[in-house]
């Protein structure tokens, strides 16, 4: 093993050190690390060279010329020097060059200060010029609503378009004009239409590309920085939040940082300024006699609360208690609600947001292989030679995984497979499926019988791993049976995927020998969702790429912390671990260590909770940054159900319909205002950090469990997050902050085999059975409820930045349909159904398949009311993303 | 006045010859092409060409063969032939006429190339402007095919060799053989960084060749008549055939005209293009090409060849020889050309872009009488600082013109400068400020 390194390896000399280098190395980068700085615009590694602003000139022995260190690769004896008379004049003059059109308006630059091409002219240049002729002017065009460019300041390096082109893969920018007069523009004639991931900001060695959020608010040295994690979605990505005072002005990340490697998405990069909306709540509230909220102090508040759940523990017992945390909490305030629930309350009804979908992927995963993460990570999907997705138009919901599977197929050639109800139509940007190798075109509430019809493939062309029959044979044939009984002729016509489309895309799959699956929201969060996971799982072991190496089944947390959620035992299943709930040494330890008694009662998720809070059993309820009544259709009767409770508290950042229906309403913190972990969608437990003075009096949520435990004399006392963290250690040991990979479990073997042995026989009598949804002949088409990319959940839609981007929503139908129906883009449209009718805007889109429509659920306020609420009798998960409607055009619109 | 056998005008000076494929072939046109589909091996034909002595046209004189030799043997997949015949060099027109007036010599050449080296697919890359010429290929193409010459199965010989025609959309820097491919390839024509080279990773990162219209042209002639023939025409070992020069400027009879290499610029200039036009004597020309450095009267004797020219000073290039007479301001030339390069630099690399737009502020301003003597130092500086500092060869072409006319005719700098200081106190224009004060 050494020695093949060795021989990968080569000498050289730069500026008289000398250094081994693996092959290929830039001369550049091996000048770094020998701690030789080779100044430099255009280079980035993260691009490929383009060696063109000529600026990391050095000289080689042996060539005739100087040479772009940026570009040239390293050899064995190379002896480079970038430390002679003749290296230093060139560099000299390229800045000399770059100067001459420069404006030199620094002191009105937002980049200034932090500017490449400041700093290496305060190294290189005379304070005069030479140059005394007209300078190149170009005339001020708007850009985009987000983005500024300035291209007079612009010194060609070509990084932005590179970056969009190589890394996003959105092909946003170009270089128009030639020569001094090139300019970076977007290509359409309106303005900028992109993913407004803010690289190229990020990427700009001037200040040629700035973001108009915080244009002219600021000066680089003035910011104060906070290395913390996004909270917009499972990826988990590494921010820098700046401020100045308490003022936020901007968010970036850093190269070499990060599970996103300085990446990020709109959300991320132009998203911030959520946190400090002025509806902010400010103080503890009160309702009073009249329904009315009134302000009150924390002891107030805390006071009333500790006295009302008291009261109600005296007379009705823990299990009269119920309680609902959000996925956007840290692991500690996750870890401490539980234990306030199940501790201090008594009650094992818990839930959080991990309800809605996540449990989905965890729950078939932990009864197959033993995991409750994946077993692979982002670094695995970039090396996959083929890539499976389903149900997820990737780039939107997790965006820095999508960059991961762009990475897969773009540099690495990987195969992709997706299946998803998008098409891959051209002139949308974010959608993955344009990249896909093979795609099958699947409608929203088909999966079921799209991955049925996969497996199907599997069997019926011999994909099968050659071992499996003879090492599982109750497995295969009880699997063969169950899928024998659906014919294909019935896929074919359900799914409207043929037979050979189905056969390719298998076949794809197989041939590969680094497969992973990647599962998104429209399966974990439709019907059967945990089945089909199950089923997926199936397809892994018959394809026999289940537990290899690089292999596995990745299903993508929505929220920042779904994953941690369900290892802070925040949802009814599971304690801390995740462990089951009843699973008797984990409640001893627990007990011992909590110094109480875990409440016996059966555990009861969150549907469950409301069921039983309108039957009166549940009498209080304490909802952490949760908002059911609009998040859950009215046919749910959420409203009606807290309604009902004697005593309901929320912990709020806003005064959401939920949090107005509460007798109590306690102010808490942001992510940017709090410290604590999070862990993302691939398992990697990732420090946050406080950027911020609370907002008003608000207070962060692992204080607030702290401070109502301690007024209830059940004190669980903590300093700060991190005596929290001390304690979730002591009880998953190891857990959390183990270096910058995620580690990456394998299928545990017993499991696996118990699994292949008899597990599989668990649901199969229905996991495989295809039913069908009939649309009735007056509510043709599917209104799914989707996720953009400019927005997560509702909490993206109170930032200023992003509502720029997008600030409602609309829905969108293919053109196809639009035609039939005389509908434009801009027409208001009514979408109607048995339980109601709504106005909306249209919105005719390529790539919305037909009979199809989609809303965004980041504004489905008033859409809400025509979905109707399923509840899976497995995992209890509620869903309410789907719904039959119809669509007619009420008033053409101005556009 | 000393004749010579043409080679590559020939057929097209014979009186009725319209460049159809009837009258190609009435002079023994795709004979060469038969020959090389029936009994030459590839190997053998690429000798041929490398003992021909065969050096590119285009402007660098790669020799043919060796070029062709850079492709990797036994690589399986596409490989590509792409003609250059962007021709947008100032004062070189010699493929337009070998494309309008006799296409299938250069087709023939193409598939001759093509055979070398295994290409399946040729790309013409042709100048925008010519319009009349990419017509004129897309009939012969249209011809050839139909008599099988091209097409799906050359000469029932199993091979495919198809030819396409493309238009360029008016940028000088696409006749540079990476822009060229970047352009063909549907992206902005800007260079490539050298390596790869093209011969490895070139179109579509395919093994390809570029070779100029005037270096195909020739191939079908040195297979039918000999590698020997060819080596012993012009200035042999390293200057071997014939070249059209294209004649411009103040002489009596500009045009094209092929003529062994080796010839005096004498010779040509006061021989075959009928001498200077007016009265007045010869003061400078250029010998191929704008990037390709002026020289004086006092060169006439040097010889028509790669070496001779390199060793006056300046270099064969494109065959574009653009001759002045006594009167022409020298600065004012300089500056005509500086425009050129200003307007046609890609843009992409630091020193080339910015260098040009400076340059010719300076330029500008002496000529209009607003220049100072420190300029001098600042034009010498910047073309210092722009030559061997690019991504491509258009770098160190366009400070050919100030580094020539600096080093010949400084005292008309001086001269312009100093009628500048004489009328600045009532100038209107802005004054210009000492450097450094
Ligand atoms: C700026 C620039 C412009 C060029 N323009 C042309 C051109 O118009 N036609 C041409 O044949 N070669 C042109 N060349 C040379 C090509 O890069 C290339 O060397 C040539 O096409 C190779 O063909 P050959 O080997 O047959 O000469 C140009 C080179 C440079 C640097
Ligand atoms: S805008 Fe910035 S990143 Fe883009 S080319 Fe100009 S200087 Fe480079
Ligand atoms: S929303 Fe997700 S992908 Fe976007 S920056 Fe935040 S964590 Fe990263
Ligand atoms: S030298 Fe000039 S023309 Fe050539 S690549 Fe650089 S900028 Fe473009
Ligand atoms: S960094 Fe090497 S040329 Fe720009």
């Amino acid at each position: 093993m050494a020695e093949s390194n060795n021989q990968d390896l080569v000498t050289l000399t730069v500026d008289g050190m000398t250094t081994s280098v693996p092959q290929g190395t830039l001369v550049i980068e091996a000048a770094r690390q020998v701690g030789v700085m080779i100044p430099h615009f255009c280079y980035h590694p993260k691009l490929t060279p383009d060696a063109n602003c000529r600026m990391c000139l050095v000289e080689i022995e042996k060539l005739p010329r100087l040479q772009t260190s940026c570009s040239t690769k390293v050899a064995e004896g190379m002896v480079v020097k970038s430390n002679v008379p003749h290296v230093d004049e060139a560099r000299k003059s390229v800045l000399e060059f770059i100067l001459a059109n420069h404006p030199l308006d620094c002191p009105v630059c937002d980049q200034g200060g932090r500017c490449d091409l400041q700093d290496f002219s305060h190294q290189y240049t005379p304070t005069t010029s030479r140059f005394t002729e007209l300078k190149r002017v170009f005339p001020k065009e708007y850009f985009s609503p987000l983005i500024e460019t300035q291209m007079n300041r612009c010194v060609q390096c070509m990084r932005c378009v590179r970056y969009c082109d190589q890394v996003m893969d959105v092909k946003a920018l170009a270089p128009s004009g030639r020569g001094t007069l090139t300019e970076i523009k977007h290509f359409s004639a309106h303005e900028l239409d992109c993913e407004f991931c803010g690289g190229c900001v990020q990427i700009c060695p001037v200040g040629a590309i700035t973001s108009r959020l915080s244009m002219y608010d600021f000066r680089p040295w003035m910011l104060k920085r906070t290395d913390t994690i996004c909270t917009y979605c499972g990826d988990g990505c590494h921010i820098t939040i700046q401020k100045k005072q308490d003022e936020l002005i901007e968010v970036n990340s850093t190269q070499g940082v990060g599970r996103n490697n300085g990446d990020l998405c709109a959300r991320g990069f132009f998203g911030y300024h959520a946190s400090v909306h002025p509806d902010r709540i400010m103080h503890p509230l009160i309702k009073q006699q009249d329904g009315r909220f009134a302000q009150a102090t924390w002891e107030e508040a805390l006071e009333l609360v500790a006295e009302k759940f008291q009261g109600i523990k005296t007379a009705f017992g823990g299990n009269a208690f119920g309680g609902l945390v959000t996925s956007r909490c840290t692991n500690e305030e996750l870890y401490l609600f539980q234990k306030f629930m199940r501790g201090v309350l008594g009650s094992n009804r818990v839930d959080s947001s991990a309800r809605f979908g996540h449990v989905n992927g965890t729950l078939p995963l932990l009864s197959v292989q033993g995991t409750h993460r994946w077993t692979a990570t982002f670094e695995d999907i970039v090396d996959a030679d083929a890539l499976l997705l389903i149900g997820t138009n990737i780039t939107e919901t997790n965006p820095i995984t999508g960059l991961k599977v762009k990475q897969a197929v773009k540099q690495g050639h990987a195969i992709l497979v997706t299946m998803e109800s998008l098409l891959p139509a051209r002139g949308t940007i974010s959608n993955i499926t344009l990249l896909a190798t093979h795609h099958l075109p699947v409608r929203p509430d088909h999966y079921h019988i799209a991955i049925v019809g996969l497996i199907k493939s599997v069997l019926d062309n011999g994909l099968v791993d050659p071992g499996l029959e003879t090492r599982a044979p109750e497995f295969f044939r009880a699997i063969k049976a169950a899928i024998d009984s659906t014919s294909w002729a019935h896929i074919e016509e359900v799914s409207g995927v043929s037979r050979e489309v189905f056969s390719q895309s298998a076949h794809a799959f197989s041939s590969s020998t680094r497969g992973m699956i990647i599962v998104g929201q429209g399966v974990l969060r439709s019907p059967r969702g945990a089945e089909m996971v199950t089923n997926l799982l199936d397809f892994l072991i018959l394809t026999g790429r289940h537990g290899q190496p690089g292999c596995g089944l990745c299903p993508l947390a929505e929220e920042n912390n779904d994953q941690g959620a369900i290892e802070m035992g925040a949802t009814a299943e599971f304690l801390p671990g995740p462990i089951a709930i009843g699973h008797h040494d984990t409640r001893q330890a627990l007990s011992k260590l909590w110094e109480v008694d875990l409440p016996q009662e059966p555990a009861s998720s969150l549907m469950e909770m409301f069921r039983d809070a309108q039957a009166g059993q549940v009498k209080a309820m304490y909802i952490v940054g949760e908002n059911p009544v609009e998040s859950l259709p009215q046919t749910g009767k959420i409203k009606e159900a807290l309604e009902s409770l004697e005593f309901l508290v929320c912990q709020e950042l806003f005064l959401t319909e939920t949090a107005q229906l509460a007798d109590v309403v306690l102010p808490a913190c942001s992510y940017v205002e709090k410290d604590g972990t999070f862990t993302n969608t691939e398992g990697m437990v990732q420090p946050v950090r406080q950027a911020i003075d609370p907002i008003g009096e608000s207070r962060p949520d692992w204080e607030i469990f702290s401070a109502l435990s301690v007024v209830m004399d059940q004190p669980m006392e903590y300093g700060e997050a991190r005596d929290i963290f001390k304690e979730i250690r002591s009880v998953i040991p190891g857990y959390g902050l183990v270096g910058p990979v995620a580690t990456r479990p394998t299928p545990k073997v017993d499991v696996v085999q118990q699994y292949l042995q008899e597990g599989f026989a668990h649901g199969l009598a229905t996991r495989y059975v295809c039913t069908q949804d009939q649309p009735a002949s007056d509510t043709p088409f599917l209104l799914a409820s989707t996720q953009s990319l400019f927005h997560s959940g509702k909490f993206s839609t109170r930032s200023k930045g992003l509502l720029q981007i997008q600030s409602s929503g609309a829905i969108m139908l293919n053109p196809s349909d639009a035609k039939k129906l005389g509908i434009a883009s801009g027409d208001s449209v009514c979408v109607s159904n048995a339980h109601g009718a709504v106005t909306t805007i249209a919105r005719v889109l390529n790539r919305i398949p037909p009979d199809v429509a989609c809303f965004p659920e980041h504004f489905d306020q008033d859409i809400r009311c025509l979905f109707e609420l399923h509840i899976d009798k497995e995992s209890h998960v509620p869903y309410s993303k789907l719904t039959w409607v119809r669509l007619e055009r009420v008033e053409k619109g101005d556009v | 006045m000393p004749t010579h056998e043409k080679i590559l005008l020939k057929n097209m000076d014979q009186p009725g010859y319209t460049g159809s494929l009837k009258d190609y072939e009435a002079v023994g046109g795709y004979q060469a092409l038969r020959r090389v589909m029936k009994e030459l091996a590839p190997a053998d034909l690429i000798d041929i060409v490398k003992q021909s002595g065969l050096r590119g046209r285009g402007g660098a004189g790669f020799p043919t063969g060796v070029k062709w030799s850079f492709i990797p043997k036994d690589y399986t997949g596409p490989k590509y032939l792409c003609c250059n015949a962007d021709e947008s060099e100032p004062g070189t027109f010699k493929d337009r006429q070998l494309m309008e007036r006799d296409p299938h010599q250069v087709l023939e050449g193409i598939a001759i190339a093509c055979q070398a080296i295994g290409a399946e697919t040729a790309y013409i890359y042709i100048r925008g402007e010519f319009r009349l010429g990419a017509k004129i290929l897309e009939h012969a193409i249209d011809e050839a095919r139909q008599a099988r010459y091209l097409g799906e199965n050359v000469l029932s010989s199993g091979v495919p060799i198809q030819v396409y025609v493309h238009a360029g959309a008016g940028a000088y820097i696409c006749g540079e053989e990476t822009a060229l491919l970047e352009s063909l390839e549907g992206k902005r024509g800007m260079p490539r960084v050298k390596p790869p080279f093209p011969a490895t990773h070139g179109l579509y990162q395919k093994p390809t060749v570029v070779n100029n219209v005037e270096t195909l042209a020739n191939l079908p002639h040195i297979v039918t008549r000999g590698a020997d023939w060819f080596a012993s025409i012009g200035s042999p070992p390293k200057s071997t055939g014939t070249r059209i020069f294209c004649l411009s400027g103040h002489v009596k009879q500009p045009g094209n005209y092929e003529v062994p290499m080796g010839i005096t610029f004498r010779e040509l200039i006061y021989e075959h293009a009928g001498g200077m036009r007016g009265e007045k004597p010869l003061k400078a020309f250029i010998p191929g090409g704008a990037s390709a450095s002026f020289l004086t009267e006092a060169h006439l004797d040097v010889k028509l060849d790669f070496e001779s020219v390199a060793q006056a000073g300046s270099m064969l290039g494109s065959g574009g020889v653009t001759v002045m007479e006594e009167g022409t301001s020298m600065v004012w030339a300089a500056l005509r050309l500086m425009e050129f390069f200003y307007h046609e630099s890609c843009g992409k690399c630091t020193p080339c872009r910015e260098g040009s737009s400076w340059l010719v502020q300076v330029l500008q301003r002496i000529v209009d009488r607003r220049g100072r003597m420190e300029d001098l130092q600042v034009l010498a500086d910047l073309c210092q600082n722009i030559v061997g500092r690019t991504v491509c060869a258009f770098g160190d072409a366009e400070i050919a013109p100030i580094v020539g006319t600096l080093q010949y005719w400084r005292n008309e700098y001086e001269d312009l400068i100093r009628e500048s200081t004489a009328i600045s106190t009532t100038s209107k224009e802005l004054p210009v400020l000492a450097l450094n004060s």
